[in-house]
């Protein structure tokens, strides 16, 4: 395959009208798209974030760049599929019941996107029996849950708890993060993991994902 | 020496008995209440009476008006959700600037024209009433990039910066000359100091918050200094990246959330601005013992140095123990500043 470091730089830079038209040029030069996407994509994502841990990179950056691997993405994605290939997990992600705040997880859903997982994004506000309908249809086996609000943070564990009664408790892990959230808090509500940003939630998925490989 | 003498004597540079003592407290005194937030916020005479309850109850230095930061998106006519117990929330998906050509037509909600801004202004004149010149009596209003954020959602603000640089300009100029208005009816009706709230703006590095957004701060605490007030800078999150930043934006008062490292903001920010903070509100302010906040308070004393005032990172937070909250009082009580 021909090199499209073009589309790495794209990405990292948050440049979404040149990841597309190197994406569309690779597609038509019948480059193969598991290699984008893992060649590419994910190393531009991954650079992405350790940017952001250490302050180089912030939000308008990170939602830039995030930006521009889904516009790479929507095109490569129907390949893929016709492939046959497999993501790295699938990831049931919202903000919980009575929280409108969704910047971080909109974040932590993008960096997951760009590291090779399907995202099913519920959007903010998300009642518990909507995390149990979207786990059992996308057989996923990750649910990540945000709270900006400390009044909102019990409906985290009220997800849990409905994700328990509903039977599927077993079938996913379940992380949680937003900014009044703790380690304590996720030990206490039995979650699986708590992410302080969104480059510990990626690789924290990653890590679960490969226990359970 | 009241509590309002204190504080304007430690904003000013006199000698004070003890340190002041300022925590920002909305759902925490709406508990000690005993009332719903929802009325907290929608019924300035309910806001009041908590605010009183619990300085009174904490030997708090100051009153405060804050609430929420939909009040002035609200009285421009932007979607909200209301909930019982918290505070309401703006929906982003109907963003009252989604369309951003709306800018252009958009003029400044009156803050005296019977909406939520009236409320505000309501309380302060209130507050005026009941405890002028014995609590500091603190209005508020938003920061130019949290306003903004509230406007056209905080998601498509960020990438705005570079899609499309010259509206958020105006956007901010638009908010900037809102909230002084805001400022000056707050001032009018007995604010004796205006807090600033921007806590988008840690959401932003050095250089975007460089180029768009410190000239706009500049401009809003330039004109509240016009208008004869003090000013209490609050920036929600990670802000060490702006520290320079914000200490030349000469507010009487930065108040910094618990991950902004005091002692570094002090040593950006020079031996005369007066900080207040920063103990973080969850993990050691809610779920600590009075002991170890009493520990944590003094680490932040320590770093901070003389021209300092006791406060948490941000908002105490509703369920936090009474104990809790007299343990940074106590603190407080037990300091003579330097």
């Amino acid at each position: 395959m021909a090199d499209y470091s073009r589309l790495y730089d794209a990405i990292l830079n948050g440049d979404a009208k040149t990841a597309i038209a190197v994406t569309k040029e690779a597609i038509a030069a019948d480059a193969d798209p598991l290699e984008l996407v893992s060649k590419y994509m994910i190393p531009a994502m991954d650079e992405t974030g350790k940017r952001f841990e250490c302050e180089e990179y912030f939000v308008p950056e990170l939602l830039l760049a995030a930006r521009a691997m889904k516009g790479s993405l929507e095109l490569i994605r129907p390949l893929l599929t016709a492939r046959g290939a497999q993501p790295a997990g699938r990831v049931v992600i919202g903000t919980v019941k009575g929280d409108l705040h969704d910047i971080g997880k909109n974040l932590v859903s993008s960096m997951l996107e760009g590291g090779g997982f399907e995202v099913i994004d519920l959007g903010a506000d998300v009642a518990p029996d909507k995390f149990v309908d979207a786990v059992k249809s996308h057989n996923a086996n990750i649910v990540c849950l945000s709270a900006l609000l400390t009044v909102t943070m019990p409906s985290m564990k009220n997800t849990v708890e409905a994700l328990k009664i509903a039977g599927v408790r077993e079938q996913v892990r379940v992380l949680i993060g937003g900014a009044p959230v703790t380690q304590q808090y996720a030990d206490e509500i039995g979650a699986d993991g708590y992410g302080e940003n969104a480059t510990v939630a990626v690789s924290l998925a990653r890590k679960m994902v490969a226990a359970n490989a | 020496m009241n509590s309002r003498e204190r504080v304007l004597a430690m904003i000013e540079g006199r000698p004070v008995d003890r340190l002041p003592f300022m925590p920002i407290t909305m759902m925490f005194a709406a508990r000690q209440a005993g009332v719903k937030y929802r009325d907290y916020v929608r019924d300035y005479r309910v806001l009041v009476d908590a605010q009183l309850r619990v300085a009174e109850k904490f030997d708090i230095d100051h009153v405060s008006a804050i609430s929420d930061p939909a009040r002035e998106p609200a009285d421009l006519g932007a979607a909200l959700e209301w909930f019982e117990d918290q505070p309401p929330a703006l929906v982003e998906s109907q963003a009252l600037l989604a369309d951003k050509s709306r800018l252009t037509t958009l003029r400044p909600a009156d803050p005296l024209g019977g909406g939520r801004m009236h409320d505000r202004v309501n309380a302060v004149a209130l507050f005026k009433q009941r405890v002028g010149g014995e609590k500091l009596i603190e209005g508020w209003v938003e920061g130019p990039c949290a306003e903004a954020a509230d406007l056209r959602g905080i998601n498509t603000l960020m990438v705005d910066f570079f899609d499309d640089p010259g509206f958020v300009r105006d956007l901010f100029e638009f908010s900037v000359q809102m909230e002084l208005g805001f400022a000056r009816a707050q001032v009018e009706a007995g604010a004796d100091i205006i807090g600033v709230g921007d806590a988008a703006a840690s959401l932003v590095g050095p250089a975007i918050y460089d180029e768009f957004v410190w000239p706009y701060e500049q401009k809003l605490v330039d004109g509240l200094h016009a208008l004869g007030t003090r000013v209490r800078l609050h920036i929600c999150g990670k802000t060490r990246k702006l520290f320079g930043g914000m200490g030349r934006l000469g507010c009487e008062i930065v108040d910094l959330d618990y991950p902004a490292p005091i002692a570094e903001a002090r040593a950006t920010m020079g031996p005369g601005q007066v900080l207040l903070g920063n103990v973080e509100p969850v993990g050691v302010l809610k779920n600590g013992m009075p002991e170890s906040i009493g520990a944590a308070i003094a680490a932040c004393h320590r770093a901070a140095g003389p021209r300092y005032i006791v406060g948490a990172g941000c908002e105490v937070v509703r369920d936090t123990p009474d104990g809790n909250l007299r343990a940074l009082r106590d603190y407080a009580r037990s300091q003579p500043a330097a």
